[in-house]
C-alpha cells in the first residue's frame, strides 16, 4: 500500500460512496468501486437539487431537495413557488426525514394464521388483495387522505374496478370556513387570506403564523405588511382575539382574551360598529345592517367578556382602515357552531370591504381530492361497526390515533379484512386488526402532484431509489384493479400517470420538473352575500358538554401537528415555541388556578371529561384566560421509536377526552367541553428549553417603541444620543444609537471578508424553521427526553422568548429555581398583554470571544475572516469554552450522538460537507463555514471575491420573513451592512456592555401598541 | 487567653521527657502489624475507589453524560472535588515549608502526616482533570510536547497554568516528603526485615547520620522550603484563576487569589486535624502529638477563617457596590435561590461555626476540633459547590439558565476520591513513620540542653 496516498483515499472514498448511493441503498457497500459509468448528473462531491412539493400539509409549499450522491439531504424552500418563495417551516424542513426513517415498513406484510406479521411477496399480497376486494358481495372501502390529482385519478379507476366507497379523511380540516362560504356567499371553497399589505389583521384565532392555512406565506406576507423602514408608522396593525396567547398572538400588538367560542360574536359586534362608521365597503349595507343589530357592543361584551369599549374601539379602528383581514378560527377554537363562527368573519370581513381584496376565492368548489367533513368518517366508522364493509383499505392517514376513541373505530377494524398502506408503523398499521400491510414509498421517493391550491401544480419527484421492498400505493391500486378487471385501467403504471397530468411535450415536461410544477395566476371569482344562507345560522354562545370548571383547548401544535410531527425526532426536540417544552405533553393553565391548585410546573393534573380523562404535567403561565385549559395536540402516541416511549404513550392524546361533536354542518368540533382539573400528587421533570423568561433589563431580545424611533429619525443627525431609552423601559426620550458590528474593530485584517449577521427582531416570528434546518443542515443530533430535561439538546440556535423586558426583582419571572424553593410561580404574561421578544441565538462570531483565551488546546480559535472556528479533532473536553461564552451557545456531546442519534438507515442523510462530532467534543455554530467555503471554490474558479448572497446560512434561506441577512461585514454594499446601517436606532448588539463585539447585529422589535402616555399597556416599569 | 509561648522549649512543655529509643520505639510501633480493623478500614477504601474506578471506566466507555451535566452548568461535581484536593493539599506544604522558615517548632509533630496529606490529595485532584474531561485518551494534548503537526497549546489559558501548577506542586511536594522521610527511614531500615528492608535501603539513599549528611539534609530542606513557600501561594491562586480569568458573574473577581489560598489552608489544616486526631487516638501518640499542637492548628483555622468569612462579606458587598446587575443577581440567588442550601453550609460552617474556637476550651477540646474539623471538610466542599455551579447556573443569558444535581456516577467518583486517599494514608501509616522521628528527637536535645542551662 505504499502507493497509496491520501489523495488516493480520498478520491476512493468520493467515488465510492457515490457508486454506493447511485448502485442502490438498500445494500452495504463491502468495496468501494468508482463509477464506472458515471451517471450523467452526478458529481461524487457537489450536490444535485430537484425541484418537487412538500406533503406535510395542504399548503401546497414548493421544495428543493439537495441531494449528494443519489441520497437527499436538505429540503429547502423552492423559490419559484410563488406560496412559499423559498421559505420552508421546520415541519417541512423535518419531513426530510421521513425517507429514512427507522419505523419504515420495509416489505409487504400479511397477518399470519398464528396472529403475527409475516413477510409476503408482492404479486402474492396483490393476488390476496384482489381475492378479497373481487369476492362476491365483498363491500371494499378506502380511507384516505386528501389526494392528489394523479392519486384521485388512480383511486376513482380503482372504485370503478372494485365498486369500493371512499372517505378521504384528515383530522386538521378547514370545512367549517368551506361551510360558512356556502352559506354566506353561496361558494363551497375556503377563501385565500391575502395579508400583502394590509394595514389591519384581525386574528380570532386562525394562528396563520404557526398553523393557519398557509403559515409561510402568511409570515412573510405579515412580516412585509409591517416592514417599518416601508411604513414608518409601524405598517399592518395586529390584533388577536382568542382564550391562550399562542405564538401568532405573541406577535400581536394587542391580545383581547375572548371567552372561548365567541369569536363569531365578537366579530359581528366589531362589524356593527364598523358598518355604523364606515357603510358596508363590499356591499349588502342593508341586509347587514339588519343582521348585525341585534349584536350591540354591550351586549356581546357580556357575553366574551371583552369590554364594550374595547370593542368600539376596534370597530372605529378597522373603520378607519383601508385593507383589513380578519382571519377565522382555527382547529383548536372550533365548537360545535363553527360554521355560524366563521361566517360571522366572514360577514366581518364583508363589512370591511375584504372581500375580493384580502380575502379572495379564487374557485368556487374545493379541489377533487380534499378532505370531506368529519362526518363522513364517523358514517364509516357506523358502518364497519355494522358489519357492512368487509375490506377496508387505509391509505396515508392514521384513523386509530386521530379519531375520537368514543367513535370505537379501531374495535371496528376488527370486523373488516384491513389493508394498511403506511410507509411507516403508527397506530394504525400496528394494529392487531389490520390483516395486510402494503408499504407505501416514503417522503423522497415518491411520485406524485399536488393541486390543494388553486393555480399550484405541485410535482412530487422521486430524489432517491426506494430504500426498501415498497411499492407505490397508486401502482398496487392499479394492480389491483387489473387483477379484478383486466380492461379496467389503461397500461400506465403511477409514474407516467404523473407525467400525463401535466401533459405538453417532453420539454414542457422537462421544465415542469425544474420548477417543481405549474404555477398559474388565479383571479378571483366574485362573491355576493346570501342573505338566506346567512338567515340560516344561528349566531349564539358555543354550546359544551360537561359541567367542569373549565374549558378544554385543544390547541394546534406547530410541531406536532395532528400528529403527523410526533415521528420526527427534531420535531420533537424543538422546543414549543411558547412554552419550550420538548418531548412531552403538558396542560397550560392560568396562575390563579396554579395558587389555588398550588400547582407549579410539572405537577401532574388529571382532567376529566365526559368522553375521558388524561393526565398531564401542568404548565401555570399568565397568557390564557383563568377558565381555560389547553393541551396541544399531537402527542400520545403509543407505536413508533421516538413518537412513543419505547410503545407506551409519549405525553398525552388531547383527543382522548375530546367527544365526537360535530358542528352544524357535520366537521369536526374540538372545542366542545368542559373539564374537571384535579391535583394527582405526582410530578414530573419537564424537558424545558428556556431558563427564565425574566430579562431583567439585559442587552438581549431589545424592543424600540414607534415614538422612539420617530423621535430618532427626527434628530438623525445627532447620531451620538445619549440615554437609555426608548424600548428598554427608560425615561430619557432618545434612543441609544449603536452601530453595526465593525469590521476594523478585529484581527481580520488582512481578510477581504469579515463573516456576520443582522437579524431583525421586528420580522421573527419565533416559528423556529430556522432551528429545524439548522439540525438538518449541520447534522446536528438529538439527544431524546432524558437528555431534554437536562437542557442538553445540541441545538447551535435556539429562539429565546422573553416576556417584556424584564425586572430586577428577584422573584419575578419564571427560573429554573422556581420549582425547588418556596417561592411562588410566576411568570410575566398578563392576560390580555403583550410583549413577548423573540430572539434567534446563535454563536455570535465575537471579534473579542471569551470563548478563545481559555481553552488550553486551541481546539477553539479565530480565523481570518473573523469566525470562532471549532477543531473537534482538536478538543479535550475541558468544556471551559462554554463556561466563559455569555452568549451560552456552545453544545456539549456528552454520549456519542453520533452513534445514537442516527439509527440506520438515517445516516444516509447526513450533510458530507459537514464533520459528525464525536463524544466528547465541543460544538456550536459556525455560520455555515462549508456554505462559506463551497462558495469560495467557485469564487476562486471564476477569479472573483464571493458575491454577497452567494453565501446564504441555513437558517437565513429558510426564513419565511427573511429576518436574519448574512453576508461580509467589509462589503458596505452587502445586505448584512445594510440592513443595520439602515436601521441605526434598532441596532445594537446583544450584551454589548461586555465588550465581545459580537458579529451579529440585532435590529431590535418594534413595539407599535403604545398607549397616549407613550407607555406600553401594563408594561413592568 | 494565653499567649503562645515564644521558645521552642516552652513549645515542647507538655510533653513529658522521653529517651531515645522510647520515641523510636512508640513512632515506629505504628508500622507494625495489621490489626484486623485496620484491614477493615483499607477494604472499605479499597471497595470505594474500586466502585469509583469502574464508575470512571464505564464514564470513558458511555460518555460523560452519565454525570449530571446540565446546560450551562458544565463543569460540576468533579471540579468541585478537584478544588476541594487542592485545598486539602495545602496544609503539608504550609506546615513543611513556611512554618519550617518560621521556625514555628510546634510543627515538627504533625508535618510528616500533613506532608503525606498533601502528596495524596494532590494525587488524587490531579484524577479530576482526568475524570472531568470529555476525551481522556486526548487529554495529553494538554501539555507542550513537541510534534509533527506543529500545534501548541494555548498559554493564555488559565487551564494550562492549572496543569503547570498543579505538576509543579506534585513534584515539590513528593520531593519534599521523600527527603524528609529519609532520616527516619534511615531508622526504619535499620530495623526492618525482609522486603521493607531492602525498600527502606533504597528509600534511605544510604543515611549514615553522620554530621555531613545532616548538614545536607538541613541545608537542603531549607532550600525546598524556600522554593515550596511561593508555590503555596501559587497553586490555589493559579486554580482560583480558573474562575478568576472567565467573565462568569460571581467568578471573575480580584478577591479570588487570597480568597482560594486562605481557604485552601483553611481547609487543609480541618483535613489534618479529622485525619490526625484518630491516628492520634487510635495509636496512643498523645505525648508526640499533644493537645498543644492541636490548639496550635486550631488557631490557624480561626485565622484563615476570619480571612475566608472576610472574603465572603467582601463578596457581597463589591456586588451590592459595584452595581453590576449580572453580580448582584448572582449573588441574590446565592443567598435564596435554588441553592441556598449550600451556600448556607458554607457560610455557616466556614465563617459562623470556627469563630466557636476563640474560647480557650473549645479549642482544647479534641472532640470539638474533631467535628468541627468535619464541619469545616463540609462546608468547604460546599464553598467550592456555590462558587462553581451556582455561578454557571445564572449566567448573562437567562434564557440559559438551568439547574445541575450531581447523578450517582458523580456521587460515586467523589465518594471514591475518599476512598483513594484513605487507601493511601493507611498504607502510608504501615510503610512510613507518621511524625518525624528524627524532627521530633531534635528538638528534645534542644529542649534537654535548655533544661540543662537553665537548671
Amino acid at each position: 500500500m505504499a502507493e497509496f496516498d491520501r489523495r488516493d483515499f480520498l478520491k476512493l472514498v468520493g467515488a465510492g460512496a457515490g457508486a454506493a448511493a447511485a448502485t442502490g441503498c438498500s445494500d452495504i457497500p463491502q468495496k468501494l468501486i468508482p463509477y464506472v459509468v458515471q451517471p450523467e448528473e452526478i458529481t461524487p462531491g457537489l450536490p444535485v437539487v430537484y425541484a418537487s412539493t412538500c406533503q406535510e400539509c395542504q399548503g401546497g409549499c414548493g421544495l428543493h431537495v439537495t441531494t449528494r450522491e443519489g441520497r437527499p439531504i436538505k429540503l429547502e424552500g423552492n423559490p419559484e413557488n410563488p406560496i412559499n418563495q423559498g421559505a420552508l417551516c421546520a415541519r417541512g424542513q423535518a419531513s426530510l426525514y421521513r425517507t429514512y426513517h427507522p419505523d419504515r415498513i420495509q416489505g409487504p406484510l400479511r397477518r399470519g394464521s398464528n396472529g403475527e406479521l409475516e413477510p409476503i411477496s408482492w404479486d402474492d399480497a396483490i393476488a390476496l388483495l384482489a381475492e378479497k376486494v373481487g369476492t362476491r358481495g365483498s363491500q371494499t372501502h378506502l380511507l384516505s387522505g386528501p389526494l392528489g390529482p394523479t392519486l384521485k385519478g388512480v383511486v376513482d379507476d380503482f372504485v370503478s374496478a372494485s365498486g369500493a366507497g371512499t372517505t378521504r379523511y384528515e383530522p386538521f380540516t378547514q370545512h367549517a370556513l368551506i361551510d360558512a362560504s356556502r352559506a354566506v356567499f353561496g361558494v363551497e371553497a375556503a377563501p385565500r387570506f391575502d395579508l400583502t399589505d394590509a394595514d389591519y389583521i384581525l386574528d380570532f384565532g386562525s394562528d396563520f403564523l404557526e398553523v393557519g392555512s398557509s403559515p409561510v406565506e402568511h409570515t412573510r406576507q405579515f412580516a412585509d405588511s409591517r416592514d417599518i423602514l416601508r411604513h414608518p408608522n409601524g405598517g399592518a396593525t395586529f390584533v388577536y382575539v382568542g382564550p391562550r396567547m399562542s405564538m401568532t398572538a405573541s406577535n400581536a400588538d394587542q391580545w383581547l382574551a375572548a371567552k372561548p367560542g365567541t369569536e363569531g360574536l365578537l366579530a359581528l359586534a366589531i362589524g356593527r360598529v364598523a358598518l355604523e362608521k364606515s357603510g358596508a365597503r363590499g356591499g349588502g349595507q342593508a341586509e347587514l345592517k339588519a343582521l348585525l343589530a341585534d349584536f350591540s357592543a354591550e351586549k356581546v361584551a357580556q357575553q366574551t367578556g371583552v369590554t364594550a369599549q374595547a370593542i368600539e374601539q376596534l370597530g372605529d379602528d378597522l373603520a378607519h382602515s383601508q385593507r383589513a383581514v380578519a382571519l377565522p378560527p382555527g382547529i383548536g377554537s372550533s365548537t360545535r357552531s363553527a360554521v355560524a363562527t366563521n361566517a360571522a368573519v366572514l360577514i366581518l370581513n364583508s363589512v370591511l370591504g375584504a372581500i375580493g381584496e384580502t380575502v379572495v376565492y379564487q374557485s368556487d368548489r374545493v379541489g377533487d381530492g380534499a378532505a370531506q367533513s368529519f362526518d363522513a368518517v364517523a358514517k364509516l366508522s357506523n358502518s364497519l361497526q355494522a358489519g357492512d364493509v368487509d375490506v377496508l383499505l387505509i391509505l396515508g392517514s392514521n384513523p386509530v390515533y386521530s379519531l375520537p376513541a368514543s367513535l370505537g373505530f379501531e374495535e371496528a377494524m376488527q370486523k373488516a379484512f384491513v389493508v394498511s398502506f403506511a410507509s411507516e408503523h403508527d397506530e394504525t398499521s400496528h394494529s392487531q386488526h389490520v390483516d395486510l400491510i402494503l408499504p407505501d414509498h416514503a417522503g423522497m421517493e415518491r411520485w406524485g402532484d399536488e393541486a390543494a391550491v388553486p393555480g399550484i401544480h405541485g410535482v412530487i419527484q422521486p430524489t432517491i431509489r426506494p430504500l426498501y421492498n415498497t411499492r407505490a400505493a397508486g401502482d398496487t391500486l392499479l394492480d389491483t384493479a387489473r387483477a379484478l378487471k383486466s380492461d379496467a385501467v389503461g397500461p400506465e403504471d403511477f409514474q407516467q400517470r404523473v407525467r400525463a397530468q401535466f401533459g405538453g411535450s417532453e420539454s414542457d415536461w422537462r421544465e415542469v420538473l425544474a420548477r417543481g410544477g405549474v404555477y398559474e395566476q388565479v383571479a378571483a371569482i366574485p362573491v355576493q352575500l346570501s342573505a338566506q344562507g346567512i338567515a340560516g345560522l344561528d349566531f349564539a354562545p358555543p354550546e359544551l358538554s360537561g359541567d367542569g370548571a373549565y374549558v378544554l383547548l385543544p390547541n394546534v401544535s406547530p410541531l406536532m401537528y395532528d400528529g403527523s410531527g410526533a415521528s420526527i425526532p427534531v420535531l420533537q426536540e424543538l422546543p414549543d415555541p411558547v412554552t419550550s417544552i420538548m418531548w412531552q405533553s403538558w396542560v397550560e393553565i392560568s396562575r390563579e388556578m396554579a395558587d389555588s391548585l398550588e400547582l407549579v410546573v410539572g405537577d401532574v393534573v388529571s382532567i376529566a371529561t365526559p368522553s375521558g380523562t388524561i393526565e398531564v404535567p401542568a404548565y401555570p403561565r399568565g397568557g390564557i384566560r383563568s377558565d381555560v385549559v389547553a393541551v396541544a395536540t399531537g402527542q400520545g402516541h403509543t407505536v413508533g421509536l421516538y413518537a412513543s416511549r419505547d410503545g407506551k404513550a409519549r405525553g398525552v392524546n388531547v383527543m382522548d377526552a375530546l367527544p365526537a361533536a360535530t358542528d352544524e354542518a357535520g366537521g369536526r368540533a374540538w372545542l366542545t367541553t368542559r373539564a374537571a382539573i384535579q391535583k394527582t400528587g405526582r410530578s414530573e421533570r419537564m424537558a424545558q428549553a428556556q431558563g427564565s423568561d425574566n430579562k431583567r433589563g439585559r442587552q438581549l431580545a431589545e424592543t424600540v417603541s414607534l415614538s422612539a424611533l420617530a423621535a430618532a429619525a427626527h434628530d438623525s443627525h445627532d447620531t451620538q444620543a445619549d440615554g437609555h431609552g426608548g424600548g428598554h423601559g427608560g425615561a430619557s426620550g432618545s434612543h441609544e444609537i449603536r452601530k453595526a458590528y465593525d469590521a476594523t474593530d478585529d484581527s481580520t485584517e488582512d481578510s477581504a471578508y469579515r463573516w456576520g449577521m443582522t437579524i431583525d427582531l421586528d420580522r421573527c416570528s419565533g416559528c423556529a424553521a430556522c432551528v429545524a434546518a439548522c439540525y438538518y443542515e449541520n447534522n446536528i443530533p438529538t439527544v431524546g427526553e432524558e437528555g431534554a430535561q437536562r437542557s442538553r439538546q445540541m441545538s447551535w440556535l435556539r429562539i429565546e422568548r422573553y416576556v417584556g423586558d424584564g425586572t430586577k426583582e428577584m422573584l419575578a419571572g419564571r427560573h429554573p429555581g422556581a420549582k425547588n424553593t418556596s417561592h411562588a410561580y410566576t411568570d410575566h404574561e398578563e392576560l390580555g398583554e403583550v410583549d413577548i421578544r423573540h430572539s434567534p441565538m446563535l454563536c455570535q462570531q465575537c471579534g473579542a470571544a471569551p470563548c478563545e483565551p481559555v481553552c488550553p488546546v486551541y481546539a477553539t480559535y479565530h480565523t481570518p475572516e473573523g469566525l470562532n472556528a471549532m477543531i473537534y479533532n482538536r478538543c479535550i473536553g475541558t468544556r471551559y469554552c462554554s463556561n466563559n461564552c455569555p452568549y451560552k451557545v456552545r453544545r456539549f456531546n456528552w454520549f456519542d450522538y453520533q452513534i445514537e442519534s442516527w439509527p440506520e438507515p438515517t445516516r444516509l442523510m447526513l450533510n458530507p460537507d459537514v464533520t459528525v462530532r464525536g463524544q466528547g467534543v465541543m460544538e456550536k455554530c459556525t455560520f455555515c463555514v462549508q456554505r462559506i467555503q463551497s462558495a469560495r471554490q467557485v469564487a476562486k474558479d471564476e477569479g472573483r471575491p464571493i458575491a454577497d448572497d452567494e453565501v446564504q446560512t441555513a437558517c437565513q434561506q429558510t426564513c419565511a420573513s427573511q429576518a436574519i441577512q448574512f453576508g461580509n461585514l467589509k462589503d458596505d454594499e452587502s445586505k448584512a451592512v445594510q440592513e443595520a446601517s439602515k436601521n441605526p436606532v434598532r441596532a445594537y448588539h446583544a450584551l454589548h456592555v461586555l465588550n465581545t463585539r459580537p458579529a451579529i447585529t440585532y435590529l431590535a422589535k418594534v413595539t407599535r401598541n403604545e398607549t397616549d402616555s407613550g407607555a406600553k399597556p401594563g408594561g413592568h416599569h | 487567653m494565653t499567649p503562645p509561648p515564644d521558645t521552642a522549649a516552652t513549645m515542647m512543655r507538655p510533653a513529658p521527657a522521653l529517651r531515645d529509643s522510647q520515641a523510636n520505639i512508640d513512632l515506629l510501633r505504628v508500622m507494625d502489624g495489621i490489626s484486623l480493623k485496620y484491614l477493615m478500614l483499607l477494604a472499605t477504601t479499597v471497595g470505594f475507589m474500586l466502585l469509583a474506578g469502574g464508575t470512571w471506566v464505564y464514564q470513558v466507555y458511555k460518555g460523560l453524560g452519565i454525570a449530571g451535566y446540565a446546560h450551562p452548568v458544565f463543569w460540576g461535581a468533579y471540579i468541585v472535588t478537584f478544588v476541594f484536593w487542592v485545598g486539602i493539599a495545602h496544609a503539608g506544604t504550609l506546615i513543611s515549608a513556611i512554618l519550617y522558615l518560621f521556625r514555628a517548632k510546634w510543627r515538627n509533630a504533625i508535618n510528616r502526616s500533613a506532608e503525606a496529606m498533601t502528596v495524596f490529595a494532590v494525587l488524587t485532584a490531579a484524577q479530576f482533570l482526568g475524570i472531568h474531561v470529555g476525551r481522556l485518551w486526548k487529554s495529553y494534548f494538554i501539555l507542550p510536547y513537541p510534534n509533527q503537526r506543529g500545534l501548541w497549546v494555548n498559554f493564555k489559558s488559565p487551564l494550562l497554568w492549572d496543569t503547570f501548577a498543579i505538576g509543579t506542586y506534585a513534584t515539590i511536594s513528593i520531593v519534599f516528603f521523600a527527603i524528609g522521610l529519609i532520616p527516619d527511614i534511615a531508622i526504619a531500615r535499620d530495623r526492618a526485615t525482609g522486603w521493607r528492608k531492602v525498600v527502606y535501603t533504597v528509600l534511605a539513599c544510604g543515611w549514615q547520620g553522620s554530621s555531613k549528611q545532616w548538614k545536607a539534609h538541613s541545608r537542603t530542606t531549607l532550600h525546598l522550603s524556600g522554593l515550596a513557600t511561593p508555590l503555596v501561594l501559587s497553586v490555589h491562586s493559579v486554580v482560583s484563576w480558573d474562575f478568576a480569568m472567565s467573565i462568569v458573574p460571581g467568578w471573575h473577581a480580584t478577591i479570588f487569589g487570597p480568597y482560594f489560598v486562605a481557604g485552601a489552608i483553611f481547609s487543609g489544616f480541618a483535613m489534618v486535624l479529622t485525619v490526625m486526631i484518630p491516628v492520634r487516638r487510635i495509636y496512643g501518640l498523645e505525648a508526640y502529638i499533644t493537645d498543644y499542637h492541636l490548639e496550635n492548628m486550631s488557631r490557624f483555622l480561626l485565622l484563615t477563617s476570619i480571612i475566608v468569612g472576610y472574603a465572603y462579606l467582601s463578596e457581597y458587598f463589591i456586588s451590592w457596590y459595584s452595581a453590576v446587575e449580572f453580580e448582584q443577581t448572582h449573588f441574590w440567588m446565592r443567598a435564596f435561590g435554588p441553592y441556598w442550601f449550600s451556600t448556607w453550609c458554607m457560610l455557616g460552617f466556614n465563617g459562623i461555626l470556627p469563630q466557636l474556637l476563640w474560647f480557650k476550651q473549645l479549642r482544647t477540646n479534641i472532640w470539638f476540633l474533631f467535628i468541627l474539623s468535619i464541619f469545616i471538610n463540609i462546608g468547604m466542599w460546599f464553598e467550592r459547590y456555590v462558587i462553581i455551579i451556582e455561578g454557571l447556573s445564572f449566567e448573562h443569558d437567562p434564557a440559559a439558565w438551568g439547574l445541575y444535581t450531581p447523578s450517582w456516577a458523580e456521587m460515586a467518583i467523589v465518594a471514591g476520591s475518599f476512598g483513594f486517599f484513605g487507601t493511601l494514608f493507611l498504607i502510608f501509616l504501615k510503610l512510613f513513620p507518621v511524625v518525624a522521628i528524627a524532627e521530633v528527637k531534635e528538638l528534645e536535645i534542644h529542649q534537654r540542653s535548655h533544661e540543662g542551662g537553665t537548671h
